[in-house]
């Protein structure tokens, strides 16, 4: 495995149902994500796109194949891990299409949460997190709810979050569907420099052609398996 | 680590604290309910304990003077008197009357006592106002509860009696305000005839005599000697039911207040299941409220223990506080209540082991769907 490589599907397969009722929605899938990429997954709904994205995050069980998370195989048939639990809380971050904060903490409590579930102590967990907001230029809003921010604000937490726990992965469902066209461009930026700066890998599901020139490839799922696309390629969505 | 119950509470405070006021109401209701139960017991006692009689002495194969009906002579009190042992022995009447009020007649048990003997069942501790009697007709000695003052005047039967003393919770053992009254006095009311009653028994050769009958001998027994000993020789001799003061509370705890025990305890099992059913469905309603954040601390990563704890202390403290209100609740209106409720400390730990065990249970209906959450439920549509 390449030393850059954060995620490898090999032959990936995920059906639902069986018998007469058997739906099959990932067929043989197989793909690599360096660190550093950001990668859009598109396809029409339905296709298996939040399907897709939850396999990798160790969410949902594939029906077969493999799955590795930088130099971890931590699917191959079933889960090799116990907990797949802490594989997400200690190497992948999310990202919502909503920003899904928890409305009874803080903007500093929801970045630290995760860290400190990481046993990371409460002042480092801090350290890192006001670190994270100067980034995103909202530290003044540290000790606010998130009933007091902006959409945008909120969105920016929530990136925030994501990165507290230094994640090698960041797997977003729709990030900018809730924005209008210019917080979409500036949130996919800011993902994109993320990804540079941190070597973080980003899968983005979207239905946001504004945001497909900044992203290094672009994955679709058509016929139940994967295909990659030129990033400046007209009409694919 | 941040402590999510308590930042969950205090986001929603308002809510919270309505809710436990609720449940602590509910709670505050249980309390007094083992309260009256208590007050019961203790209602059951006064008159025992303030008269402190050694024995009881009533007519034979008879309960009496409480359970049930009872007559002996008076003069049977000078026979015990004289009887190995017995230290003093007096003449005492119990009988259910009502007093004439402005507003509804109050319903009483008037003692009757001989005013110049060695027994006195006003306790001088309960004495708020006025004095004891003294005069051996027309006088009464009030309880504060039955809304008379001193000197007001009552006509009972074919009299007038003046209040001349109040006194302080002193009740019976149905938890009626006690009024006191010299025997003679208390005689003629339970046992005199009206004159045209005297007349027509006079007529049919039937002479009364009854007036001269008291319901019970009290007695206290001399220092050494064994109280069931000299019982058991007035039982032989004199043909007598005898009970000693442990026999006359058993009498009046378990002959008297037995049913009543048991349906305040039957309805303060179903209260406590009552309340532990509503906390259940709280802290339900509040997990299906976070269900979305739940599925989201649970995809992102967060183990359940985390969740659970917080689902577990918010219960507790819903139980916690809920006992807190329930307890300010009971001691604000417990005075108000007609029949005396006493609230005893045990009584109250014991109630919040059972508020932490009933919480500890409740919450298992939210652990149950923090555990079901789906996490994928946090991402698509």
């Amino acid at each position: 495995m390449n030393n850059q490589s954060a995620i490898k599907v090999k032959n990936l397969v995920k059906n639902f149902g069986k018998d007469d009722n058997l739906v099959r929605v990932i067929e043989n899938a197989s793909f690599e994500i360096q660190k550093g990429e950001v990668v859009a997954l598109i396809a029409p709904s339905g296709a298996g796109k939040t399907t897709l994205l939850m396999m990798i995050g160790c969410v949902i069980e594939p029906t077969s194949g493999e799955i590795w998370l930088g130099d971890n195989m931590v699917y191959k048939n079933k889960w090799l891990a116990k907990d797949t639990r802490r594989i997400r809380r200690e190497k992948i971050g999310f990202i919502f299409q909503a920003h899904y904060l928890i409305p009874f903490l803080n903007v500093l409590e929801n970045i630290t949460l995760l860290p400190q579930a990481n046993n990371v102590s409460p002042k480092d967990a801090q350290k890192k997190a006001f670190e994270l907001l100067e980034y995103f230029e909202i530290a003044d809003k540290a000790y606010n709810m998130s009933s007091q921010l902006s959409g945008g604000q909120n969105q920016r937490v929530a990136i925030a979050r994501a990165l507290a726990n230094n994640p090698e992965i960041i797997l977003a469902d729709e990030p900018t569907a809730a924005l209008d066209g210019e917080r979409a461009v500036s949130v996919i930026k800011m993902l994109k420099k993320i990804a540079v700066e941190q070597n973080v890998a980003i899968i983005t599901v979207t239905h946001d052609d504004r945001i497909l020139p900044y992203c290094d490839r672009i994955m679709k799922i058509e016929n139940r398996g994967i295909v990659f696309h030129d990033k400046d390629a007209k009409g694919i969505l | 680590m941040i402590n999510l119950a308590a930042r969950d509470i205090e986001h929603s405070l308002g809510k919270f604290i309505v809710t436990t006021m609720g449940v602590g109401m509910l709670l505050g209701i249980v309390f007094i309910m083992i309260g009256v139960y208590r007050g019961m017991i203790v209602e059951a006692e006064i008159l025992l304990n303030d008269i402190s009689a050694d024995l009881w002495i009533v007519q034979e194969d008879t309960l009496g003077p409480f359970a049930e009906s009872s007559r002996v002579h008076e003069d049977l009190k000078n026979i015990i008197y004289v009887m190995k042992g017995i230290d003093k022995s007096e003449a005492m009447t119990f009988q259910n009357i009502q007093l004439p009020s402005k507003k509804k007649p109050v319903r009483v048990v008037a003692v009757g006592y001989d005013i110049y003997g060695t027994i006195n069942p006003i306790n001088p501790d309960r004495l708020i106002q006025g004095r004891e009697l003294k005069n051996d007709h027309y006088e009464i000695v009030v309880t504060d509860k039955t809304g008379f003052k001193l000197h007001d005047e009552i006509k009972l039967g074919r009299n007038f009696y003046k209040v001349v003393g109040i006194t302080t919770k002193t009740v019976s053992n149905n938890g009626d305000p006690l009024v006191y009254l010299s025997l003679k006095d208390a005689q003629e009311l339970q046992f005199l005839y009206s004159n045209k009653e005297i007349q027509n028994n006079v007529a049919r050769g039937v002479v009364n005599s009854e007036s001269l009958m008291v319901n019970t001998i009290v007695a206290r027994v001399k220092n050494g000697f064994s109280i069931d000993e000299v019982a058991e020789d007035i039982r032989k001799w004199q043909h007598k039911s005898v009970y000693t003061a442990q026999d006359q509370k058993d009498i009046l705890t378990k002959n008297l207040i037995e049913k009543s025990s048991k349906q305040i305890g039957l309805f303060t099992v179903i209260l406590i299941i009552v309340s532990t059913i509503i906390i259940a469905l709280i802290i339900y309603t509040m997990t299906l409220e976070k269900m979305k954040e739940i599925a989201i601390m649970k995809l992102m990563g967060l183990p359940n223990s985390l969740i659970i704890s917080m689902i577990v202390k918010e219960t507790l403290l819903l139980g916690i506080f809920a006992f807190v209100f329930g307890n300010i609740f009971s001691h604000i209106t417990y005075d108000k209540f007609p029949k005396l409720v006493v609230l005893q400390i045990p009584d109250a730990w014991a109630l919040f082991g059972i508020i932490l065990v009933a919480s500890v249970l409740a919450s298992f209906v939210g652990v149950k769907k923090v555990i079901s959450a789906d996490p994928a439920a946090a991402i698509g549509g």
